[in-house]
């Protein structure tokens, strides 16, 4: 399954934030998008996860645009964002559970058991989420976005909070969907954590999107 | 099955949330004893200024009920998760819809008493009746409550906009409720306000049929 | 929008706004120098000429919003919204007419400023109503804002015929149910509809004239 972004313009009141993107998300690919703060990279994310519509352009979804499959594309797409897109009243698995069974996944209780296993939140399974540490928070985040084994996955900043283990929980997992031939868009200022999965890289500059090699590794 | 899941959600998550509970529960009372207060300490008409009362407490504390609802969607994004599992949007409108109900439900047994009590008006006999009137009316609250709330998100002023827009739309659900339940505990019978139960019921499907019409395009704006 | 005004509209708006002035002042003319004194209540009763025309206007204000709100979702092109919008603040200028001019007939014929009789009790409500429709769209800054208009648009337009039922059920009416008038003042509350329905368009175009000026000068920054 392949995600794309064909002539996405967005702006915010005056702002122009996005101008005349192209992306194409093709399977097995993991795109590292990097940039500055500011830059467009979380909008673009937002877009392409069908969060947010743009002004201009259009998202596609298997080649066809995704306004006219979005419920099948949405099923497709594990989003991962700078908010956790959870309740907080649930615990982790109330949480995963209820997005696993409208995901309509069989047996949502099971896979979110273990999953939220890998990421070594075991013990933390029955506590609302509301009183967990940034990085649990961002855990958690992760399990619900993979939960479903999406072929696409769309993470701004995953890394973010996560001490060693996590990240490399992250990355055993970014590697499985790689391999299960899920296409991957990883926005991160981590580099280093990422670069060993990493196929292809893009820098996002004032809006602009360009193709960078893991080389000009400046911005 | 979406529908369910979503109802139990919103249960859950107002249940465990026992401050603003009871913070509603204690508005609702007080609601009812300013009332009692401004209409007392003789009463000229005991069964309609009752049911005055118990209509009135009840629209207000739904909005505080409705923008909770709305809060506990968008605090850490979970409505936007929801949105993005690709789920049936009427169905987590259903969903949704069936919560509020349940939670107004809670809200009029804890109410109904308090203003039976305070205005010495009803009798057990009527309560069956009560009940359906009370269900005809909460049904398009929590219909139209929904959709409005929905359209209020993100907004600063929620719930004065709620309450602005929700009251004006619902009268002809309030006012029937109102002559209903006055008509119960004066009569003991609806003989002679029937007919508001069809424009109750009317309301009912319409605020239904707007949300089955319109909740994806509701859903769908940005925040 | 296309940020130059055509020309035609530029033009034609003087001459509308001329033909509109000058109706409205005939109509005047008409009201006080020909239309006959109504034995019962005397001048008071001419409020009629102003009262009439300004409900008919605010309801066809309303129902093009309800339109114009349907177009939008079904086009998604910011006109029907400008046109929906526009359409309810002139909508909201009657209404407010016919809330001021009502109570002062009401005062004379039925010695009080207000009754809660049907069609003014309706009318407060969409007054209500319409006004939360622009406290919200006031309110709203982001791309939501033609969308959630849009929604309000047909919701509250769509609830009108069942307030207006139950609220004549709930109290019944002192209203006039008919004009009844004869015919000289018929032929005058005639010509002063049509006056005040060429103000409408005049003051619509105004204001979404206004509203593509503003759209156009935030386009280009």
């Amino acid at each position: 399954m392949t995600l794309g972004a064909r002539d996405i313009e967005k702006r915010f009141g005056h702002r122009t934030v996005l101008r005349r993107v192209n992306l194409e998300l093709l399977p097995g690919e993991v795109v590292l998008l990097r940039g500055a703060n500011g830059s467009g990279k979380t909008t673009l994310a937002r877009i392409l996860a069908t969060v947010l519509a743009s002004d201009r352009g259009t998202v596609t979804f298997e080649g066809r645009p995704v306004r006219s499959q979005l419920r099948r594309a949405r099923r497709s797409i594990g989003f991962q964002s700078h908010r956790p897109l959870l309740y907080l009243g649930l615990t982790p698995l109330e949480n995963l559970d209820f997005f696993g069974r409208l995901a309509g996944i069989p047996e949502a209780g099971v896979h979110a058991r273990r999953l939220l296993g890998r990421f070594g939140l075991e013990e933390f399974l029955d506590a609302p989420v509301e009183r967990f540490s940034r990085g649990m928070l961002q855990r958690v985040s992760l399990a619900r976005a993979l939960l479903p084994e999406p072929k696409i996955l769309i993470l701004d900043e995953p890394y973010a909070g996560l001490d060693a283990e996590g990240s490399a929980t992250l990355n055993d997992l970014l590697e499985e969907a790689r391999d299960r031939g899920a296409a991957a868009l990883v926005i991160s200022h981590d580099v280093e954590r990422v670069a060993p999965l990493v196929t292809r890289e893009c820098v996002m500059r004032g809006g602009v999107l360009e193709d960078g090699s893991m080389d000009q590794a400046t911005a | 099955m979406t529908l369910f899941h979503v109802t139990a959600k919103d249960l859950k998550l107002h249940a465990r949330d026992a401050r603003f509970l009871a913070t509603l529960a204690l508005f609702s009372l007080s609601l009812v004893l300013i009332l009692s207060v401004a209409f007392g300490p003789l009463f000229q008409d005991p069964a309609r200024e009752a049911s005055a009362t118990l209509w009135a407490a009840l629209f207000f504390a739904g909005v505080l009920g409705l923008t909770r609802a709305l809060d506990m969607e968008s605090e850490s994004g979970g409505g936007e998760a929801l949105r993005l599992t690709g789920a049936d949007p009427f169905a987590i409108y259903g969903g949704k819809t069936i919560a509020n109900f349940v939670l107004m439900a809670a809200l009029f047994a804890l109410v109904l008493p308090c203003a039976a009590v305070f205005f010495d008006v009803g009798n057990l006999a009527v309560l069956p009746a009560l009940a359906g009137v009370a269900a005809l009316a909460l049904v398009g609250y929590a219909a139209w409550g929904t959709l409005f709330a929905a359209l209020a998100r993100g907004l600063k002023a929620r719930e004065l906009l709620l309450s602005v827009l929700l009251f004006p739309t619902l009268i002809p659900l309030w006012i029937g409720a109102v002559k209903l339940t006055h008509s119960l505990w004066a009569d003991g019978t609806i003989e002679a306000v029937r007919d508001w139960v069809k424009i109750m019921v009317v309301m009912d499907v319409l605020g239904l049929a707007l949300a089955a019409w319109l909740y994806e395009v509701i859903q769908e704006a940005e925040e | 929008m296309n940020s130059r005004i055509p020309a035609w509209w530029s033009t034609g708006r003087r001459v509308l706004w001329a033909a509109a002035l000058a109706m409205i002042a005939a109509s005047f003319w008409m009201v006080f120098a020909r239309a006959p004194v109504e034995v019962q209540m005397g001048a008071v009763q001419k409020i009629v000429y102003v009262h009439v025309p300004s409900a008919i206007a605010t309801l066809l204000a309303f129902g093009l919003t309800f339109a114009a709100s349907i177009a939008f979702l079904a086009t998604r092109s910011a006109i029907w919204d400008s046109i929906a919008a526009a359409s309810c603040e002139v909508g909201m200028v009657f209404a407010t007419i016919v809330l001021v001019s009502g109570p002062l007939w009401a005062r004379s014929a039925w010695n009080t400023w207000w009754t809660w009789e049907p069609r003014l009790t309706t009318f407060l409500i969409l007054w209500l109503l319409y006004g939360g429709y622009h406290v919200v769209r006031a309110s709203i800054s982001s791309g939501a804002k033609r969308t959630v208009s849009s929604v309000l648009g047909i919701v509250l337009f769509v609830n009108l015929p069942i307030v207006w039922k139950s609220v004549q059920w709930w109290r019944g009416s002192l209203h006039p149910q008919a004009v009844t008038m004869d015919q000289d003042m018929r032929r005058v509350l005639l010509f002063s509809m049509a006056a005040w329905m060429v103000f409408f368009v005049a003051a619509f175009q105004e204001r979404l004239r206004l509203e593509a000026l503003r759209e156009a000068s935030e386009m280009e920054s």
